[in-house]
C-alpha cells in the first residue's frame, strides 16, 4: 500500500512521469496558490472517485464503464466546485473554468480505468492519494517557478524588492510550456542519475 | 561555346590545382632495373602467370595468360631474368600475384606482329589485337579496352569520346601526352573508331591545357569525323557522367552505363596504347605518371609498368622532406599507399608526396547545414541529407535517395567547412549495400 | 618512414565553419562601429555583455553537460552580437545577459547544439525578451549621434523617446533612413553598415545572394501593391538587418535553393502582412522565426532530381 502511495508521487507522478492532464498544469499554475488549490482539488476528486469505483468495480458493466466512471467523478467534481465557491470564493474565480474540466482530467479517468476498476479499496485509496499528492506536488513546483519569474512573488509574499522586473511571458502560455519543458527535462534527468545510481 | 555540367568544384585553385610544377615538363623515361608486375592490374579475374623463375624474358612477353571473358595477358615490361613469381600485398584489398623481373638493361622486343596503318588495318582484327596488347583504361580504372569495343546485342553508339580533361589536381600526365604525341592518341582514336564502325570522334580537353588544345587540334586537321571539343575547367570534368553530358547533352540513366547514352569514352593514354598495339604491334609496357609534391625534381615519367613507388620517387629526386603522406592518383581520389616498395601498375597515372604538415587532417565537427556540398555534388545529390542517414546506418535510406549514383568524387568532402569525411563514408555505405543486397 | 593511411580527398578546402564564422563576424563590423558610434558607449556594453554572456553560457553548458567545447568555432560569438544587436541602446545589461542565456542554452544547446537548432537563436531569444520584458524592449530613443547632416528631430517630438520610422511613416528623411540617424535597435539602424556587411559576404562567398535580394524584393513588390512606397518601407525597421543577417543562417533555412527562394518569399509576404495589419509594428522577427519552423516541411517538398533520372534508351 505504501508502495502504491509512493509510486504516484514519484515513479509514476502524473505530470512528470505520465505526462497526463497537462492542460490544468498550465492553466492553473500561473502561481503557486493556484497550483495548489487546483492540485487539492483534483485530489479530492481523485480519491473520491478512485475509492468509489473501486468499492463498485464488480457491479459496473463492462461495456458501460467509462460513462459510469464519469457520472462518478462528475459528482465529485460538484461536490468540490460547490465547496470552493462557497469557502474560497477568490480561488474559485481564479480557476475559474478548469474546475469543472477536472472532469475530464486525463489522470482521474486513467487511474480508474488502469487502477481502481482493477484493485481493492484500499489499493485503490492510496493510489488515489499518491497521485493526487504527486499532481499538487506537481502543480505547486511549476506554479512557484512560474509565480517566482513572472510576478517576483511565491504564495503571494513578495521575494524580490521593488527593482525586479518580472518575466512577463512566464505567466503567459507560451512561457508555461518552455518553464513546464524545461522542469520536465530536469526532474527525468535527476530521476535518471538517480536510478543509474541504484543500479536499477 | 565552353562545354559544362552541373555542380562541381575548383580544388585546391589557390595553388593551380597542384600542377604548375609539372605542367611545362616534358615527359622523362625511367627504366629501372628491377620490376614487379602484378597479374590483376585490370578490372576482372587475375591472370594466370606463365614463366617461371629463372626464365629468361624479351620485352613484351607474354607473362600471364588472360582467364575468363574479362582477362587480358600481362606482358613483361624489361627484358631479363625471371627472379621470382610471389605473392605481394599492392593497393587492392587481397595480396597479388606478381612477377618480378631482373632487367638486363637491352631492351630487347620480342617479335611483333603489328596490323599496319590505321586508316588500312582491317577493323575486325583490332579487337583481338587490343586485347593481345593487354590494354586496359589508362584513366584510373583500368577496365579492359577491348570489351568497350564490343558493342553488346541491342546497344548502338555515335559517338566516341577521348577523355583529355584530367581534372584531376596534380596530374599532367595525359596534359603532356596530348602536347608531345598528339598524333599517337589520334591514330589510336581513329582505330577505335574503325573497330566499332563509329563515325563521330571527340577529344575533350580542359581550357586550362591552351597548349594542348592547340597541339591537338592541329594534328586533327583532316582526319576524318575527328573534332576536339573545349570544358570549362571544373572538377570533375573527367568522370565518364559529366564528360558525356558536356559533350553530348545527354545524360547516363542511374546505374546503366555510357552505352545507354550511345557513347563510348576512352582515356587519351588508352587511345596512344591501341595506337601502338596496331601499327607497331607493340603491348601495353608502359605508361606516363607524373611525381610531384614534396619531391627534389616534379616530372612526368614514362615509366615501365611494376615500377616500384621508390624508383619513381627517386627518378624524381627523391623525397625534399619527410613524407607525411604518399598517395596514388590526384588529391580527390586518389589512395594512399602503407609503403614504397609497391608497384606503379597500368592504372596508376600518379604519384603526390605530402609531407608531415600537409598529411594532417582536420578533426570533424557538427553540420552546419551550410548547403555547400549539395551545391558541389555533380551526381545532384543531397550529401548532407546521406549524411544524417548514414549516422543512423540507415542503409535502406541512403539507397532510397540514390547513393548508388554518387560516383565517390570528393566533392561533397572537399568543400565541407565541418571537415566531415562525407564521401569516405558513401563510399563505405555503397560496398554496404553491394555486399549485402546483390 | 611512416605514412599515413586514409581515404580521399587527401587535401580540402581552406574553409571552415570558424572562418565562415570569422567571415560573419567581419561583416557585423560595419554594423557594429556605427551602432556604437550613433548610440554611445551604452550600446558598447549591451553589445559586450551579449557576447561575453553567450560564450560563457555555451562553455559552461557544454562542460556540464559533458560535451565537447566548441567555443572555438566562434558561433557563440555571432549569435550574442547579432542578438545584441537586436536590442535598443537603453536596454538594462541583465537584458541581452539573460537573452544570450536563452539564446544559447535553450534554443541551441538543449536542442543538440551547432547545427541541430530549429530556429534562429538569437531570433527566438529577442522574441522571447520583447514578451517577457515588452515596455523595455520598446524603448527606442533618436541614437545620441548622428552620421551628416540632418533634419532628423521632427517638427514638436520628444527627443527623450521616439517612435521608430514604422510606428511614424514619413517621418524621417530618407537620408536619415539610409545613415541611422533615427530610432530603433542598435544593429538596424544603419542601412548602409548593413549593405556593406551584405556585399563583403557575397564577396567572400559566406551567403549567396537569393534570400535577402528576394526577401527585400517581396516586401518592396507587396507594398508597391498595397500602394505605400516601396523604398520606405525596405529602409524602415529591422527589414534589412533581419533579411541579411538572420534570414541567411545556414542551420535554420532550407538546403537547396529552390527551397530559399520560397523561403524568401515566405518571409517577405509574412513582413508584409504584419505590417499591413498593424497588429505588431515590426513583423521580421515573427515572420523569420515562422519560416523557420516550416524549413523542414521545404526541405521535403524540394528534393533533388538526381543526375540520370532519364528513362533507359531502347
Amino acid at each position: 500500500m505504501r508502495g502504491v502511495f509512493v509510486n504516484g508521487i514519484i515513479n509514476e507522478n502524473p505530470i512528470f512521469r505520465l505526462v497526463l492532464g497537462v492542460c490544468p498544469v498550465l492553466a492553473a499554475t500561473t502561481s503557486a496558490t493556484n497550483g495548489l488549490g487546483m492540485g487539492l482539488a483534483a485530489s479530492f476528486v481523485l480519491l473520491g472517485s478512485n475509492i468509489v469505483i473501486s468499492l463498485l468495480r464488480n457491479l459496473i458493466p463492462d461495456k458501460v464503464r467509462i460513462p459510469a466512471f464519469i457520472v462518478v467523478i462528475s459528482t465529485f467534481v460538484t461536490i468540490v466546485q460547490l465547496l470552493m465557491q462557497a469557502f474560497v470564493p477568490a480561488l474559485y474565480e481564479a480557476l475559474g473554468l478548469f474546475i469543472p474540466l477536472i472532469v475530464v482530467n486525463c489522470i482521474i479517468l486513467a487511474r480508474a480505468e488502469a487502477f481502481a476498476s482493477k484493485n481493492s479499496l484500499f489499493l485503490a485509496a492510496s493510489d488515489g492519494l499518491g497521485m493526487g499528492m504527486g499532481f499538487t506536488l506537481g502543480l505547486i513546483l511549476i506554479g512557484s517557478v512560474r509565480e517566482l519569474l513572472g510576478n517576483g512573488t511565491i504564495f503571494g509574499t513578495a521575494l524580490f524588492g521593488a527593482s525586479f522586473e518580472p518575466m512577463l511571458l512566464a505567466v503567459m502560455a507560451p512561457g508555461g510550456f518552455i518553464i513546464f519543458g524545461l522542469l520536465l527535462g530536469i526532474v527525468n534527468a535527476i530521476s535518471n542519475k538517480l536510478s543509474t545510481r541504484k543500479g536499477v | 561555346m565552353k562545354l559544362s555540367f552541373k555542380g562541381g568544384i575548383h580544388p585546391l585553385k589557390e595553388l593551380h590545382e597542384g600542377k604548375g610544377k609539372t605542367s611545362a615538363l616534358p615527359i622523362k623515361d625511367l627504366v629501372p632495373e628491377r620490376v614487379c608486375i602484378p597479374v590483376d592490374m585490370h578490372i576482372g579475374a587475375p591472370s594466370e602467370p606463365c614463366v617461371k623463375k629463372g626464365d629468361q624474358v624479351k620485352l613484351g612477353q607474354v607473362i600471364a595468360t588472360p582467364v575468363g571473358g574479362f582477362g587480358i595477358p600481362v606482358h613483361a615490361s624489361v627484358s631479363g631474368e625471371v627472379t621470382a613469381v610471389v605473392t605481394r600485398q599492392m593497393l587492392g584489398k587481397k595480396p597479388s600475384t606478381c612477377i618480378e623481373i631482373a632487367s638486363d638493361g637491352q631492351d630487347e622486343w620480342v617479335a611483333l606482329g603489328p596490323l599496319g596503318d590505321v586508316e588500312k588495318a582491317p577493323a575486325d582484327k583490332i579487337v583481338q589485337q587490343v586485347k593481345d596488347a593487354g590494354i586496359c583504361g589508362l584513366g584510373g580504372a583500368c577496365f579492359p579496352a577491348h570489351i568497350k569495343l564490343m558493342i553488346p546485342e541491342g546497344k548502338s553508339v555515335d559517338t566516341v569520346i577521348l577523355n583529355g580533361a584530367e581534372c584531376e589536381t596534380f596530374l599532367t600526365a595525359d596534359h603532356r601526352l596530348m602536347l608531345e604525341e598528339p598524333q599517337r592518341i589520334l591514330k589510336g582514336l581513329r582505330a577505335i573508331m574503325r573497330a566499332m564502325q563509329v563515325a563521330a570522334g571527340v577529344v575533350a580537353i580542359e581550357d586550362n591545357k591552351p597548349d594542348a588544345i592547340k597541339a591537338m587540334k592541329e594534328a586533327a586537321q583532316g582526319m576524318e569525323g575527328v573534332r576536339v571539343a573545349i570544358l570549362k575547367t571544373k572538377y570533375p570534368q573527367g568522370g565518364e557522367k559529366q564528360l558525356i553530358d558536356a559533350v553530348t547533352k545527354r545524360q547516363v540513366p542511374s546505374g546503366g552505363l555510357p552505352i545507354d547514352a550511345h557513347v563510348v569514352v576512352f582515356n587519351v593514354g588508352t587511345a596512344a596504347a591501341i595506337a601502338d598495339a596496331v601499327t607497331e604491334g607493340k603491348p601495353l609496357i608502359s605508361r606516363i605518371t607524373t611525381v610531384t609534391g614534396a619531391v627534389n625534381s616534379p616530372s612526368n615519367l614514362r615509366i615501365r609498368v611494376g615500377t616500384s613507388f621508390q624508383d619513381a620517387i627517386d627518378a624524381a629526386g627523391g623525397f625534399s622532406e619527410e613524407p607525411g603522406k604518399i598517395f596514388a592518383g590526384g588529391s580527390m581520389t586518389g589512395l594512399a599507399i602503407p609503403n614504397t616498395a609497391i608497384s606503379l601498375t597500368k592504372a596508376n597515372n600518379g604519384v603526390v608526396v605530402l609531407n608531415q604538415k600537409e598529411a594532417v587532417k582536420k578533426e570533424p565537427s557538427p553540420c552546419i547545414r551550410c548547403g555547400r556540398c549539395v551545391e558541389a555534388c555533380p551526381s545532384l545529390l543531397n550529401p548532407q541529407y546521406l549524411n544524417v542517414l548514414n549516422d543512423r546506418a540507415d542503409l535502406a535510406g541512403m539507397k532510397k535517395h540514390n547513393v548508388m549514383d554518387c560516383t565517390v568524387c570528393g566533392s561533397c568532402s572537399y568543400v565541407c567547412p565541418a571537415k566531415i569525411e562525407l564521401c569516405a563514408n558513401f563510399k563505405e555505405a555503397k560496398e554496404k549495400i553491394t555486399a549485402r543486397r546483390v | 618512414m611512416k605514412l599515413r593511411l586514409s581515404t580521399g580527398p587527401h587535401l580540402v578546402n581552406r574553409e571552415s565553419t570558424q572562418t565562415l564564422m570569422l567571415d560573419v563576424l567581419i561583416a557585423l563590423v560595419p554594423t557594429t562601429a556605427a551602432g556604437i558610434y550613433l548610440f554611445g558607449t551604452k550600446a558598447a556594453w549591451v553589445l559586450a555583455v551579449a557576447v561575453i554572456s553567450a560564450v560563457v553560457c555555451e562553455y559552461l553548458f557544454q562542460k556540464l553537460a559533458r560535451r565537447p567545447v566548441r567555443v572555438m568555432d566562434l558561433s557563440a560569438v555571432v549569435t550574442g552580437l547579432i542578438l545584441g544587436l537586436n536590442l535598443p541602446a537603453e536596454a538594462p545589461l541583465w537584458l541581452p545577459a539573460i537573452g544570450s542565456a536563452i539564446a544559447i542554452i535553450l534554443v541551441k544547446e538543449l536542442f543538440g547544439g551547432i547545427g541541430h537548432n530549429f530556429m534562429n537563436p538569437a531570433l527566438l531569444a529577442r522574441g522571447i525578451l520583447l514578451a517577457s520584458w515588452p515596455a523595455r524592449m520598446s524603448v527606442y530613443h533618436l541614437p545620441a549621434r548622428v552620421l551628416g547632416v540632418t533634419e532628423v528631430v521632427p517638427a514638436g517630438a520628444d527627443v527623450i523617446s521616439a517612435a521608430t520610422p514604422l510606428i511614424r511613416p514619413g517621418g524621417y528623411q530618407m537620408y536619415d533612413l539610409l545613415m541611422g540617424n533615427i530610432p530603433g535597435t542598435i544593429g538596424e539602424v544603419c542601412k548602409i553598415a548593413i549593405l556593406i556587411g551584405f556585399l563583403y559576404m557575397l564577396f567572400v562567398g559566406t551567403i549567396r545572394w537569393h534570400i535577402p535580394v528576394i526577401f527585400v524584393g517581396t516586401v518592396a513588390l507587396m507594398t508597391w501593391v498595397m500602394g505605400g512606397d516601396p523604398l520606405r518601407s525596405v529602409l524602415s525597421g529591422g527589414l534589412l538587418f533581419g533579411a541579411v543577417f538572420m534570414a541567411t543562417d545556414y542551420v535554420t533555412n532550407p538546403m537547396l535553393k529552390v527551397g530559399q527562394v520560397i523561403f524568401a518569399i515566405g518571409c517577405g509576404v509574412l513582413v508584409s502582412v504584419i505590417r499591413m495589419t498593424k497588429a505588431f509594428p515590426e513583423g521580421v522577427t515573427y515572420a523569420i522565426l515562422l519560416m523557420n519552423i516550416l524549413t523542414p516541411l521545404i526541405d521535403r517538398w524540394t528534393s533533388r532530381r538526381v543526375y540520370g533520372m532519364v528513362k533507359k534508351h531502347a
